[in-house]
Protein backbone atom coordinates (compact mmCIF):
# COMPACT_ATOMS: atom_id res chain seq x y z
CA UNK A 1 0.00 0.00 0.00
CA UNK A 2 2.71 2.43 1.09
CA UNK A 3 4.90 1.14 -1.73
CA UNK A 4 2.13 1.87 -4.21
CA UNK A 5 1.62 5.37 -2.86
CA UNK A 6 5.35 5.98 -3.26
CA UNK A 7 5.26 4.87 -6.90
CA UNK A 8 2.25 7.13 -7.57
CA UNK A 9 4.02 10.11 -5.98
CA UNK A 10 7.07 9.43 -8.12
CA UNK A 11 4.96 9.15 -11.28
CA UNK A 12 3.13 12.36 -10.40
CA UNK A 13 6.42 14.21 -10.00
CA UNK A 14 7.92 12.79 -13.22
CA UNK A 15 4.89 13.77 -15.29
CA UNK A 16 4.80 17.12 -13.50
CA UNK A 17 8.24 17.83 -15.01
CA UNK A 18 7.25 16.38 -18.43
CA UNK A 19 4.17 18.60 -18.44
CA UNK A 20 6.21 21.72 -17.79
CA UNK A 21 8.17 21.34 -21.02
CA UNK A 22 5.63 20.59 -23.72
CA UNK A 23 5.13 23.30 -26.25
CA UNK A 24 2.56 23.02 -28.99
CA UNK A 25 2.00 19.31 -29.08
CA UNK A 26 2.38 16.12 -27.12
CA UNK A 27 5.27 14.57 -29.00
CA UNK A 28 7.86 16.16 -26.74
CA UNK A 29 6.35 14.25 -23.80
CA UNK A 30 6.77 10.99 -25.70
CA UNK A 31 10.40 11.96 -26.35
CA UNK A 32 10.93 12.72 -22.65
CA UNK A 33 9.29 9.41 -21.69
CA UNK A 34 11.68 7.62 -24.03
CA UNK A 35 14.70 9.36 -22.44
CA UNK A 36 13.65 8.53 -18.90
CA UNK A 37 11.83 5.17 -19.02
CA UNK A 38 13.43 3.48 -22.02
CA UNK A 39 17.00 4.79 -21.97
CA UNK A 40 17.64 5.64 -18.32
CA UNK A 41 15.40 3.57 -16.02
CA UNK A 42 14.95 0.75 -18.56
CA UNK A 43 11.50 -0.14 -17.25
CA UNK A 44 9.95 0.16 -20.71
CA UNK A 45 11.06 -1.06 -24.14
CA UNK A 46 10.92 1.02 -27.28
CA UNK A 47 8.26 -1.34 -28.66
CA UNK A 48 6.07 -0.94 -25.57
CA UNK A 49 6.31 2.83 -25.78
CA UNK A 50 5.45 2.66 -29.47
CA UNK A 51 2.39 0.48 -28.73
CA UNK A 52 1.21 2.77 -25.93
CA UNK A 53 1.63 5.77 -28.22
CA UNK A 54 -0.24 4.24 -31.13
CA UNK A 55 -3.15 3.13 -28.93
CA UNK A 56 -3.26 6.52 -27.19
CA UNK A 57 -3.33 8.19 -30.57
CA UNK A 58 -6.14 6.11 -32.01
CA UNK A 59 -8.48 6.64 -29.06
CA UNK A 60 -10.46 9.88 -28.75
CA UNK A 61 -9.28 12.64 -26.42
CA UNK A 62 -5.96 14.38 -25.95
CA UNK A 63 -3.25 12.05 -27.14
CA UNK A 64 -0.90 12.75 -24.29
CA UNK A 65 -3.60 12.35 -21.63
CA UNK A 66 -4.34 8.94 -23.12
CA UNK A 67 -0.67 7.96 -23.23
CA UNK A 68 -0.13 9.10 -19.62
CA UNK A 69 -3.16 7.10 -18.45
CA UNK A 70 -2.23 3.88 -20.25
CA UNK A 71 1.40 4.12 -19.14
CA UNK A 72 0.53 4.88 -15.51
CA UNK A 73 -2.05 2.10 -15.45
CA UNK A 74 0.48 -0.36 -16.82
CA UNK A 75 2.96 0.56 -14.09
CA UNK A 76 0.75 0.95 -11.07
CA UNK A 77 -2.93 0.44 -11.86
CA UNK A 78 -5.73 3.00 -12.03
CA UNK A 79 -4.23 5.39 -9.48
CA UNK A 80 -0.87 5.26 -11.24
CA UNK A 81 -2.66 6.46 -14.37
CA UNK A 82 -4.44 9.21 -12.45
CA UNK A 83 -1.10 10.32 -10.95
CA UNK A 84 0.46 10.61 -14.43
CA UNK A 85 -2.51 12.47 -15.97
CA UNK A 86 -2.87 14.99 -13.16
CA UNK A 87 0.89 15.41 -12.85
CA UNK A 88 1.05 16.30 -16.51
CA UNK A 89 -1.72 18.91 -16.41
CA UNK A 90 -0.69 20.72 -13.20
CA UNK A 91 1.82 23.22 -14.60
CA UNK A 92 0.01 23.95 -17.91
CA UNK A 93 -3.20 24.55 -15.96
CA UNK A 94 -1.61 26.98 -13.49
CA UNK A 95 0.07 28.90 -16.33
CA UNK A 96 -3.17 29.09 -18.31
CA UNK A 97 -5.11 30.24 -15.22
CA UNK A 98 -2.65 33.11 -14.79
CA UNK A 99 -2.75 34.01 -18.49
CA UNK A 100 -6.55 33.91 -18.55
CA UNK A 101 -6.68 36.26 -15.57
CA UNK A 102 -4.33 38.74 -17.25
CA UNK A 103 -6.03 38.35 -20.62
CA UNK A 104 -9.41 39.14 -19.11
CA UNK A 105 -8.02 42.17 -17.27
CA UNK A 106 -5.99 43.65 -20.15
CA UNK A 107 -8.05 42.55 -23.16
CA UNK A 108 -9.17 46.11 -23.86
CA UNK A 109 -5.81 47.77 -23.32
CA UNK A 110 -4.66 49.33 -26.64
CA UNK A 111 -1.27 47.58 -26.73
CA UNK A 112 -2.59 44.19 -25.70
CA UNK A 113 -5.48 44.50 -28.14
CA UNK A 114 -3.10 45.44 -30.99
CA UNK A 115 -0.79 42.53 -30.17
CA UNK A 116 -3.74 40.12 -30.07
CA UNK A 117 -5.01 41.46 -33.40
CA UNK A 118 -1.63 40.66 -34.89
CA UNK A 119 -1.63 37.24 -33.26
CA UNK A 120 -5.07 36.44 -34.70
CA UNK A 121 -3.73 36.81 -38.23
CA UNK A 122 -1.32 33.97 -37.43
CA UNK A 123 -3.99 31.54 -36.27
CA UNK A 124 -5.28 30.43 -39.70
CA UNK A 125 -1.70 29.94 -41.01
CA UNK A 126 -0.79 27.92 -37.91
CA UNK A 127 -3.80 25.64 -38.39
CA UNK A 128 -3.08 25.35 -42.14
CA UNK A 129 0.49 24.21 -41.44
CA UNK A 130 -0.78 21.62 -38.95
CA UNK A 131 -3.49 20.50 -41.39
CA UNK A 132 -0.87 19.86 -44.07
CA UNK A 133 0.82 17.50 -41.60
CA UNK A 134 -2.48 15.65 -41.07
CA UNK A 135 -3.20 15.36 -44.80
CA UNK A 136 -0.29 12.95 -45.38
CA UNK A 137 -1.85 10.12 -43.39
CA UNK A 138 -5.51 11.01 -43.92
CA UNK A 139 -6.17 9.76 -47.44
CA UNK A 140 -5.59 6.03 -47.67
CA UNK A 141 -7.81 5.67 -50.78
CA UNK A 142 -9.47 8.05 -53.28
CA UNK A 143 -12.99 7.89 -51.74
CA UNK A 144 -11.63 9.56 -48.61
CA UNK A 145 -11.09 12.79 -50.53
CA UNK A 146 -14.85 12.79 -51.08
CA UNK A 147 -15.39 12.14 -47.35
CA UNK A 148 -13.24 15.16 -46.43
CA UNK A 149 -14.99 17.40 -48.98
CA UNK A 150 -18.43 16.26 -47.83
CA UNK A 151 -17.57 16.91 -44.16
CA UNK A 152 -16.26 20.36 -45.06
CA UNK A 153 -19.56 21.22 -46.78
CA UNK A 154 -21.69 19.75 -43.97
CA UNK A 155 -19.68 21.66 -41.35
CA UNK A 156 -19.30 24.96 -43.14
CA UNK A 157 -22.52 25.31 -45.17
CA UNK A 158 -24.99 23.31 -43.09
CA UNK A 159 -23.59 23.82 -39.57
CA UNK A 160 -23.64 20.11 -38.82
CA UNK A 161 -22.49 19.23 -35.29
CA UNK A 162 -18.90 17.92 -35.16
CA UNK A 163 -20.07 14.97 -33.06
CA UNK A 164 -22.17 13.73 -35.97
CA UNK A 165 -19.45 14.40 -38.51
CA UNK A 166 -17.01 12.23 -36.55
CA UNK A 167 -19.63 9.46 -36.27
CA UNK A 168 -20.38 9.67 -40.03
CA UNK A 169 -16.63 9.58 -40.74
CA UNK A 170 -16.23 6.47 -38.55
CA UNK A 171 -19.12 4.65 -40.28
CA UNK A 172 -17.85 5.60 -43.75
CA UNK A 173 -14.38 4.38 -42.71
CA UNK A 174 -15.82 0.95 -41.83
CA UNK A 175 -17.87 0.74 -45.04
CA UNK A 176 -15.15 1.92 -47.42
CA UNK A 177 -12.43 -0.24 -45.84
CA UNK A 178 -14.69 -3.31 -45.91
CA UNK A 179 -15.55 -2.61 -49.56
CA UNK A 180 -11.87 -2.43 -50.48
CA UNK A 181 -11.10 -5.62 -48.59
CA UNK A 182 -13.99 -7.68 -49.93
CA UNK A 183 -14.39 -6.41 -53.49
CA UNK A 184 -10.93 -5.17 -54.40
CA UNK A 185 -9.00 -7.47 -52.03
CA UNK A 186 -6.83 -4.61 -50.75
CA UNK A 187 -6.33 -3.92 -47.05
CA UNK A 188 -6.07 -0.17 -46.55
CA UNK A 189 -6.77 0.32 -42.84
CA UNK B 1 -25.91 23.86 -13.51
CA UNK B 2 -23.31 25.93 -15.36
CA UNK B 3 -20.63 23.54 -14.15
CA UNK B 4 -22.61 20.57 -15.44
CA UNK B 5 -23.09 22.24 -18.81
CA UNK B 6 -19.38 23.03 -18.98
CA UNK B 7 -18.46 19.47 -18.08
CA UNK B 8 -20.83 17.99 -20.66
CA UNK B 9 -19.54 20.32 -23.40
CA UNK B 10 -15.98 19.21 -22.79
CA UNK B 11 -16.95 15.54 -22.56
CA UNK B 12 -18.38 15.93 -26.09
CA UNK B 13 -15.24 17.74 -27.20
CA UNK B 14 -13.03 15.06 -25.63
CA UNK B 15 -14.80 12.08 -27.15
CA UNK B 16 -14.95 13.48 -30.68
CA UNK B 17 -11.43 14.80 -30.98
CA UNK B 18 -8.47 12.89 -32.28
CA UNK B 19 -5.24 14.69 -31.59
CA UNK B 20 -4.37 18.37 -31.43
CA UNK B 21 -6.17 20.58 -33.86
CA UNK B 22 -9.08 18.27 -34.58
CA UNK B 23 -10.49 19.67 -31.32
CA UNK B 24 -10.78 23.21 -32.66
CA UNK B 25 -13.97 22.86 -34.75
CA UNK B 26 -15.97 21.48 -31.84
CA UNK B 27 -14.41 23.82 -29.27
CA UNK B 28 -15.25 26.76 -31.50
CA UNK B 29 -18.88 25.77 -32.04
CA UNK B 30 -19.47 24.78 -28.39
CA UNK B 31 -17.89 27.96 -26.99
CA UNK B 32 -19.65 30.33 -29.37
CA UNK B 33 -23.06 28.68 -29.10
CA UNK B 34 -22.94 28.80 -25.27
CA UNK B 35 -21.69 32.39 -25.32
CA UNK B 36 -18.57 31.44 -23.34
CA UNK B 37 -16.26 32.95 -25.96
CA UNK B 38 -16.49 35.16 -29.02
CA UNK B 39 -14.98 34.09 -32.37
CA UNK B 40 -12.08 36.45 -31.70
CA UNK B 41 -11.46 34.86 -28.32
CA UNK B 42 -11.41 31.40 -29.92
CA UNK B 43 -8.59 32.63 -32.19
CA UNK B 44 -6.80 34.13 -29.19
CA UNK B 45 -6.97 30.93 -27.17
CA UNK B 46 -5.67 28.84 -30.07
CA UNK B 47 -2.66 31.17 -30.29
CA UNK B 48 -2.16 31.26 -26.50
CA UNK B 49 -2.48 27.48 -26.26
CA UNK B 50 0.16 27.04 -28.97
CA UNK B 51 2.60 29.16 -26.98
CA UNK B 52 2.15 27.66 -23.53
CA UNK B 53 3.00 24.14 -22.37
CA UNK B 54 0.31 21.47 -22.38
CA UNK B 55 -2.09 20.04 -24.95
CA UNK B 56 -4.24 22.47 -26.92
CA UNK B 57 -7.54 20.90 -25.86
CA UNK B 58 -6.74 21.14 -22.16
CA UNK B 59 -5.49 24.71 -22.46
CA UNK B 60 -8.76 25.65 -24.16
CA UNK B 61 -10.64 23.87 -21.38
CA UNK B 62 -8.80 25.87 -18.73
CA UNK B 63 -9.40 29.16 -20.54
CA UNK B 64 -13.09 28.55 -21.24
CA UNK B 65 -13.79 27.02 -17.84
CA UNK B 66 -12.07 29.85 -15.99
CA UNK B 67 -13.97 32.50 -17.95
CA UNK B 68 -17.29 30.76 -17.53
CA UNK B 69 -17.05 29.70 -13.88
CA UNK B 70 -13.69 30.51 -12.27
CA UNK B 71 -11.00 28.09 -11.11
CA UNK B 72 -13.51 25.34 -10.31
CA UNK B 73 -14.91 25.74 -13.82
CA UNK B 74 -11.42 25.33 -15.26
CA UNK B 75 -10.92 22.12 -13.30
CA UNK B 76 -14.32 20.71 -14.29
CA UNK B 77 -13.71 21.56 -17.97
CA UNK B 78 -10.33 19.80 -17.82
CA UNK B 79 -11.96 16.72 -16.29
CA UNK B 80 -14.47 16.72 -19.14
CA UNK B 81 -11.80 17.02 -21.80
CA UNK B 82 -9.84 14.22 -20.08
CA UNK B 83 -12.87 11.93 -19.73
CA UNK B 84 -11.82 9.62 -22.61
CA UNK B 85 -8.40 9.21 -20.94
CA UNK B 86 -10.02 8.42 -17.58
CA UNK B 87 -12.51 5.90 -18.99
CA UNK B 88 -11.68 4.45 -22.43
CA UNK B 89 -7.95 4.32 -21.74
CA UNK B 90 -8.48 2.32 -18.56
CA UNK B 91 -10.32 -0.27 -20.65
CA UNK B 92 -7.54 -0.07 -23.25
CA UNK B 93 -4.87 -0.55 -20.60
CA UNK B 94 -6.63 -3.63 -19.18
CA UNK B 95 -7.28 -5.22 -22.57
CA UNK B 96 -4.01 -3.94 -24.00
CA UNK B 97 -3.45 -6.84 -26.42
CA UNK B 98 -6.91 -6.47 -27.95
CA UNK B 99 -6.30 -2.85 -28.76
CA UNK B 100 -2.91 -3.48 -30.30
CA UNK B 101 -3.24 -3.45 -34.08
CA UNK B 102 -7.01 -3.74 -33.78
CA UNK B 103 -8.33 -3.97 -37.32
CA UNK B 104 -11.80 -2.47 -36.68
CA UNK B 105 -10.26 0.47 -34.81
CA UNK B 106 -7.96 0.99 -37.78
CA UNK B 107 -10.92 1.03 -40.18
CA UNK B 108 -12.81 3.53 -38.03
CA UNK B 109 -9.78 5.83 -37.83
CA UNK B 110 -9.25 5.60 -41.59
CA UNK B 111 -12.63 7.30 -41.95
CA UNK B 112 -12.34 9.66 -38.99
CA UNK B 113 -9.04 11.20 -40.18
CA UNK B 114 -10.35 12.60 -43.50
CA UNK B 115 -13.51 13.74 -41.69
CA UNK B 116 -11.29 15.72 -39.30
CA UNK B 117 -9.40 17.22 -42.26
CA UNK B 118 -12.72 18.43 -43.69
CA UNK B 119 -13.85 19.95 -40.36
CA UNK B 120 -10.50 21.61 -39.67
CA UNK B 121 -10.56 23.10 -43.19
CA UNK B 122 -14.02 24.43 -42.33
CA UNK B 123 -12.82 26.04 -39.12
CA UNK B 124 -9.89 27.67 -40.96
CA UNK B 125 -12.38 29.41 -43.26
CA UNK B 126 -14.56 30.32 -40.25
CA UNK B 127 -11.65 31.94 -38.41
CA UNK B 128 -10.29 33.62 -41.56
CA UNK B 129 -13.69 35.26 -42.11
CA UNK B 130 -13.42 36.78 -38.62
CA UNK B 131 -9.71 37.62 -38.50
CA UNK B 132 -9.11 39.12 -41.95
CA UNK B 133 -12.30 41.16 -42.16
CA UNK B 134 -13.36 44.34 -40.43
CA UNK B 135 -16.96 45.53 -40.55
CA UNK B 136 -17.57 42.87 -43.26
CA UNK B 137 -14.87 44.38 -45.47
CA UNK B 138 -11.58 42.64 -46.15
CA UNK B 139 -8.76 44.18 -44.09
CA UNK B 140 -5.66 44.23 -46.32
CA UNK B 141 -2.92 44.75 -43.63
CA UNK B 142 -4.23 41.71 -41.72
CA UNK B 143 -4.20 39.63 -44.90
CA UNK B 144 -0.63 40.66 -45.71
CA UNK B 145 0.47 39.78 -42.17
CA UNK B 146 -1.33 36.42 -42.41
CA UNK B 147 0.34 35.57 -45.74
CA UNK B 148 3.72 36.53 -44.24
CA UNK B 149 3.04 34.18 -41.30
CA UNK B 150 2.15 31.35 -43.67
CA UNK B 151 5.36 31.84 -45.66
CA UNK B 152 7.43 31.94 -42.45
CA UNK B 153 5.83 28.68 -41.30
CA UNK B 154 5.86 26.69 -44.54
CA UNK B 155 8.79 28.06 -46.52
CA UNK B 156 11.22 29.02 -43.76
CA UNK B 157 10.07 26.40 -41.22
CA UNK B 158 10.04 28.95 -38.37
CA UNK B 159 8.55 27.42 -35.21
CA UNK B 160 4.95 28.21 -34.27
CA UNK B 161 5.70 30.10 -31.00
CA UNK B 162 8.18 32.35 -32.83
CA UNK B 163 5.72 33.10 -35.63
CA UNK B 164 3.07 34.00 -33.04
CA UNK B 165 5.54 36.29 -31.22
CA UNK B 166 6.43 37.91 -34.55
CA UNK B 167 2.72 38.51 -35.26
CA UNK B 168 2.20 40.05 -31.83
CA UNK B 169 5.10 42.47 -32.44
CA UNK B 170 3.82 43.24 -35.94
CA UNK B 171 0.35 43.81 -34.48
CA UNK B 172 1.67 46.32 -31.94
CA UNK B 173 3.49 48.22 -34.70
CA UNK B 174 0.76 48.03 -37.36
CA UNK B 175 -2.40 48.41 -35.32
CA UNK B 176 -1.09 50.14 -32.18
CA UNK B 177 1.54 52.60 -33.42
CA UNK B 178 0.64 53.12 -37.07
CA UNK B 179 -3.08 52.63 -36.48
CA UNK B 180 -3.84 50.96 -39.82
Amino acid sequence: MLEKLKICMKLYWQFFTFGSFTFGGGWSIVAQMKDLYVDKEKILTNEELFDITSIGRSLPGTMIGNIAMIFGHKLSGFFGGIACVFGMITVPMIILLLITTFYTAFQDNLWVASAMRGVRTAVAPVIISALLGMVKSAFKAPPFYVVAAAMFILYFCFNFSCVWLVVIGAVLGLIICEYYERVKKIVIA
Amino acid sequence: MLLLELFWSFVKIGFTSFGGLSMIPLISSEMISHGWMTAHEVSDIVAIAEMTPGPLGLNCATFAGMRAAGVLGAFIANLGALSPSLTLCVVAAIFFEHFQNNHRLGQVMTGVRPACVGMVAGVIVDLALVNYFEASKIHIPSVILGVTDLILLLKFKISIPLVILFSAAAGIILFGILGV
